[in-house]
């Protein structure tokens, strides 16, 4: 009797091994609160829980571990706490830190018997793969998107790893259609958000993620004039906060900048010809108009309306980053601010000033509200699909900690009112994936002693038999290749190579290459007799197999809707999140509303999610 | 960043953005409907943690009240099971502690408890009556399920009943006779309408000005016809060639697709034209007649469609004007959006505005008809506009349930599995059904017909469950169903197995499978309530073990 009669009793002999097992969540966000909450309730021994965010008011309506007294403090820290009043047996730990951090090694990783990922990103998911991978820790992977869901089984050599299905990648739109000739409502979205705001309230130098700049150089004249453009916007930020200001901007961007544009003739010939607004005549018409048309969030602003709200948010905007410099001391980096779609001003800002836009150049406006979707790259969330995804991430639990993976499946959850559930058996790995289909080892390297030219020679060539024809690779490029060996006697450690990054070997050799080989570093000073290079195990690297192997099915739609879909609101990483949640324009949003309709490729319909699986997946019979 | 800047000065309000996620799937007026609830939790014996977990999935969105009856104390073992109960918890009443910490999560929902037992409550005649929807957690006798889904079905309000025992969760539902639905969300792809074989004066007149000289065009204006223009113009075309029939087949449309295709200039750097391959690529999802869906048809040949009365519901009220309007011109009212497509702004625009001022005027013949309706039944509240409206977009897709009783295993005798009985002994022979479970759980449900203390007894269940399995063929023989060299060894042996798992469980609930059934439970009593997409009609069934859920209409 007690506490864990019930799981003892339904989970039987697997029960003592729960109890003995340490395991590690990624991401508190929603399905996050659920899985903890499960978890303990389970009664896995250890639990740690790794945020990097912080709670925001847009949470509470199914983040249940945190309450409004909780905004802006750690999810991590707050979960545990919450989560640990009702179940003093659990051991839980929590990191208020970035998945990506140093510290979370390969070894760290390995003291997980198994890991599961609530998390909103494609960055972060693809990371805790990679590290599950090297680690062979099993992972259990997962993601949602309003009604529908997903839950994956990932271990290494036995079924399908995340990234052995392509994914779709964030949206980016070429530079020139941003700035030069926009023909939709997102591109003049991504431009008041990613240009606009950025020039007046933020640092240009970084560079928004959603500008593809793979066309620049055949553009180059049009980079350049566009450069000098940037320029002159930054000369009138100066006069931030005068009373000229919202006109000196808006006679810069919606006046002098496109009666430039369209002098070039050459952009018009297939395009109809951008209208430049006259500030006095707009401002003319929007006399008697009050500020507070803003509220007004679904519908939309005519000509006259955005402009109030316009001049009305790039003052109050102003006024904030004026009182922000005031309390900053010197020598600090200047204040800056950042679009937030949760934050009123740079959201009525970024509305208003597409909005003008679009009706420069002929395009339909959209509402604040339909904005916010469209810039903050909002998917929509709920307490139930969470509730259903992390119950279903703990049965798949269950199948791997029998070590029965044959039961494991990769599960669906569908706004279908015949199959509520679905699942299909996982997918052996794709011999072919960059980041499974490759052999994996732990490099020690003294870094005192190393170099690439140990590596490379005594190491892969004489010990593994690599022969001429191969190359050694890191995330910023290619090291040493045979037309490349200038730094083969610098120290692997003054060419960036630290413990706990990762080095690939692609062997080119024409005839029978081996698979990718990626090494993970790990620095330890070893004895002076000792090679400064050494693979603490044997290792096999394989052949590519001979056969052209299928093309690669895509992933099911859902895949692409759910799995990676970022989502600002319970992101794990913060920092990413600035760059994730930003770029990413939600595919059904530029779907319905870009002229991408034809795509049917993007179809991320619901209808479409089903799986149907005869034998195992979830079975209608009606008549 | 966002830390260093001041609150803004106006902004939506707090529950606008504690909501934005969730508005986004069911908009204000879901929201509202939601707080107009008032949800009952019912749990007598047996943990009751699905019940709870059910509400917590719904306290967050933002239901208006909830009522928990609970009439136990809280023990040890629900420590164990029952996240919303902690060591103070031990020895007060569950009710009220689960009301505590469930309260807690949302400042904007108010809960209550009754630490009484229901058949007590039950005794007040009009005890259901504040209550908008209720949900009954087995173990219950059978008795109080048939006095609450009797009182229940007669003020239209909506039931589930749940089972949560092991691996194995289970819940049914029962819908008023009525339930239609206007906002089904249907599939964005399948809405578009754009009826082109049934072109009005002023499409035609648009084609006429765009496309007529197609082959004198300038190649700009040539690849900015919008493409539903095109389809209009071939179409001409095709019927001057074919005695005025449209493409009849799918052979007819490929030859079709031929001809447009054939249209494309191809001596331009693309070598295609964007326009043209839109128009390839939707001549076989457009070119069909409008024809109402069956559900569409369920609705419209409704009794209440065709007998409006004084008292009939508003949805009814609509639904004969539309209905009329259908019979008028053998067609739903035009919805009026028009996708997005490769055209010069303006254009786009025109054909916009053709597509939208037919849609007005298609809602105002209803909006006519509805008033007429009004005026000669003597109404004395006009329908809204809006939600007139609102019914002419999705007409083509609305739908409606009928609620019928689920079954009440009440007495040893089994239940009457009435028109269904085919349906379920159908089921019943395929392997991967997950209606043996079913079978179970109403084999248990007739042991805690008169009590729900005792322990399950193997033996009892077992021959409950066959007795089942009997009824049930004899009912289906009497039905038409041939039961000759039907082979149920395996059926019988999948019921055994699951008697075998409840034996095990013996009532325990897994806290995880809970969990999962109380989110997908809330999320149908979500439908349900804001009558907003399509809920399950009308019993799900799911299996832990396998991960697969069932949907039956039994
Ligand atoms: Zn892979």
């Amino acid at each position: 009797m007690g506490r864990d009669r019930f799981p003892k009793q339904s989970l039987g002999s697997l029960y003592s091994r729960i109890k003995q097992s340490r395991v590690l969540m990624v991401g508190a966000g929603g399905i996050g609160c659920e899985l903890l909450k499960n978890l303990v309730l389970t009664g896995f021994g250890e639990v740690h829980i790794i945020d990097l965010d912080t709670i925001d008011l847009s949470n509470l309506n199914r983040q249940f571990l945190f309450r409004h007294e909780h905004i802006k403090k750690s999810k991590a820290l707050v979960a545990k706490e919450t989560a640990g009043r009702f179940n003093p047996n659990v051991k839980l730990e929590a990191h208020h830190a970035n998945i990506k951090d140093a510290e979370f090694t390969v070894d760290w990783f390995k003291g997980f018997n198994l890991v599961f990922n609530a998390l909103d990103n494609l960055d972060a998911r693809r990371h805790v793969n990679k590290m599950c991978l090297a680690a062979e820790v099993p992972l259990i992977e997962s993601g949602t998107t309003g009604f529908n869901g997903q839950v994956q089984v990932i271990q290494r050599g036995k079924t399908e790893c995340y990234d052995c299905t392509p994914k779709q990648t964030p949206k980016s739109f070429p530079v020139c259609t941003i700035r030069s000739t926009p023909s939709q409502p997102i591109h003049c979205i991504v431009w008041a958000k990613s240009y606009l705001f950025t020039e007046i309230f933020g640092t240009s130098e970084d560079d928004a993620a959603e500008f593809d700049h793979s066309e620049d150089a055949e553009n180059a004249k049009e980079i350049e004039n566009l450069r000098q453009e940037s320029q002159a916007l930054k000369a009138i930020r100066d006069s931030m906060g005068s009373d000229e200001f919202p006109r000196r901007v808006f006679e810069k961007v919606f006046g002098d900048d496109i009666k430039r544009l369209r002098s070039m003739e050459d952009m018009w010939k297939s395009r109809r010809p951008p209208e430049a607004l006259d500030y006095d005549r707009v401002s003319q018409s929007a006399s008697g108009i009050d500020p507070s048309i803003s509220v007004k969030d679904q519908e939309n602003w005519n000509l006259a309306e955005n402009f109030v709200v316009f001049s009305d948010s790039l003052r109050r905007l102003s006024a904030r980053l004026r009182d922000t410099q005031a309390k900053v001391s010197d020598g600090d980096a200047p204040p800056i601010l950042s679009f937030d779609k949760d934050d009123v001003d740079t959201l009525d800002f970024v509305t208003a000033s597409a909005n003008l836009r679009s009706f420069i150049f002929g395009i339909g406006t959209k509402s604040k509200f339909d904005i916010k979707q469209m810039a903050g790259n909002i998917i929509p969330a709920i307490a139930t699909t969470n509730a259903m995804t992390a119950g279903l991430c703990v049965l798949q639990a269950f199948h791997v900690m029998r070590g029965d993976m044959e039961k494991a499946r990769m599960v669906f959850l569908t706004r279908s009112t015949e199959r509520v559930i679905s699942g299909e058996p996982l997918h052996a790995p794709n011999p072919d994936c960059p980041v499974c289909g490759v052999a994996q080892s732990k490099l020690v390297v003294d870094p005192t002693r190393a170099t690439l030219n140990d590596l490379v020679e005594s190491l892969l060539r004489l010990e593994l038999g690599y022969g001429e024809e191969f190359s050694v690779n890191n995330e910023v490029g290619i090291l040493y290749d045979p037309d490349l060996d200038d730094n083969l006697p610098k120290k692997l450690s003054d060419l960036g190579i630290k413990g706990d990054s990762f080095l690939t070997v692609v062997d080119e050799d024409d005839d029978n290459p081996r698979v990718n080989l990626v090494l993970s570093i790990s620095e330890q000073p070893l004895p002076e007799d000792s090679k400064p290079v050494l693979l603490p195990e044997k290792v096999e690297v394989p052949r590519k197999p001979k056969a052209v192997a299928p093309a690669v099915e895509p992933a099911p739609p859902v895949a692409n809707g759910v799995a990676h879909a970022p989502n600002a609101a319970d992101n794990a990483d913060l920092k990413r999140k600035r760059n994730a949640s930003d770029i990413g324009l939600e595919d059904e949003q530029i779907k319905k509303r870009g002229k991408v309709a034809e795509e049917t490729s993007h179809a991320v319909e619901e209808d479409l999610v089903v799986v149907e699986d005869s034998g195992n997946g979830a079975i209608v019979i009606d008549d | 960043m966002a830390d260093s800047t001041p609150p803004p000065l106006h902004g939506p309000s707090s529950k606008e953005k504690k909501y934005d996620r969730q508005l986004r799937l069911w908009a204000a007026s879901g929201q509202q409907a939601l707080e107009d609830s008032h949800v009952l939790l019912v749990n007598s014996a047996g943990p009751g943690v699905v019940g709870v977990e059910t509400l917590k999935n719904l306290v967050l969105p933002g239901i208006g009240h909830f009522t928990i009856v609970d009439p136990a104390t809280v023990s040890e073992d629900d420590l164990g099971v029952n996240f919303f109960l902690d060591e103070e918890s031990l020895g007060q009443s569950r009710a009220k502690r689960c009301y505590e910490l469930l309260e807690e999560l949302n400042p904007d929902v108010e809960g209550h408890y009754i630490a009484e037992s229901i058949e007590n409550l039950l005794e007040k005649p009009d005890f259901l009556s504040p209550y908008t929807l209720i949900l009954l957690v087995a173990p219950i006798p059978a008795r109080l399920i048939d006095i609450i889904c009797r009182t229940a079905h007669q003020t239209g309000t909506p039931v589930f009943y749940i089972h949560s025992v092991g691996f194995y969760a289970h819940f049914s539902l029962l819908l008023p006779s009525a339930f239609p639905i206007v906002d089904t969300h249907p599939d964005p792809a399948s809405t578009t309408d754009l009826r082109l074989l049934e072109p009005w004066p002023e499409l035609s007149a648009l084609v006429e000005e765009k496309a007529r000289n197609l082959d004198n065009l300038s190649d700009y204006e040539h690849g900015h016809v919008p493409y539903v223009l095109l389809l209009l113009y071939y179409l001409e075309r095709w019927k001057k060639e074919h005695n005025g029939q449209v493409p009849q087949n799918y052979k007819q449309k490929s030859e079709f697709r031929e001809l447009v295709r054939k249209g494309a200039r191809t001596n331009n750097p693309e070598g295609g034209e964007e326009n043209f391959d839109e128009a390839i690529g939707a001549v076989l999802k457009s070119l069909h007649p409008s024809k109402l869906s069956s559900a569409a048809m369920e609705v419209f040949e409704a009794e209440e469609c065709q007998n409006i009365t004084k008292d009939s519901q508003t949805f009814w009220v609509i639904a004969a004007a539309i209905r009329k309007f259908y019979l008028d011109h053998k067609a739903t009212p035009l919805p009026g959006a028009v996708p997005d497509m490769k055209a010069q702004s303006a254009d786009y625009i025109k054909l916009q505005n053709v597509y939208k001022t037919r849609a007005r005027a298609d809602f105002h013949e209803v909006l006519q008809t509805v008033r007429t309706i009004e005026k000669n039944l003597g109404r004395t509240t006009s329908v809204d506009e809006k939600e007139v409206e609102a019914f002419c977009k999705g007409a083509a897709f609305v739908k409606l349930i009928r609620g019928r009783p689920f079954h009440i295993a009440g007495s040893k005798a089994g239940i009457n599995w009435g028109h269904r009985a085919k349906f379920a002994y159908q089921a019943l022979q395929d392997p991967s059904s997950l209606l043996p479970m079913y079978l179970g759980l109403l084999a248990v449900d007739t042991y805690h017909a008169e009590s729900v203390d005792k322990p399950l007894d193997e033996s009892s269940l077992l021959s409950y469950t066959s007795s089942l399995v009997d009824n049930l063929e004899r009912e289906a023989a009497a039905a038409g169903s041939s039961t000759q060299d039907v082979d149920l060894t395996e059926a019988k042996t999948q019921v055994s197995q699951v008697v075998q798992e409840l034996i095990r469980h013996d009532g325990a609930e897994l806290h995880n499978i809970s969990a999962l059934a109380g989110g997908m439970i809330a999320q149908e009593v979500i439908k349900v309530i804001t009558r907003q997409y399509i809920p399950i009609d009308n019993t799900c069934l799911f299996d832990g073990i396998g991960s697969r859920s069932s949907v039956l209409r039994l």
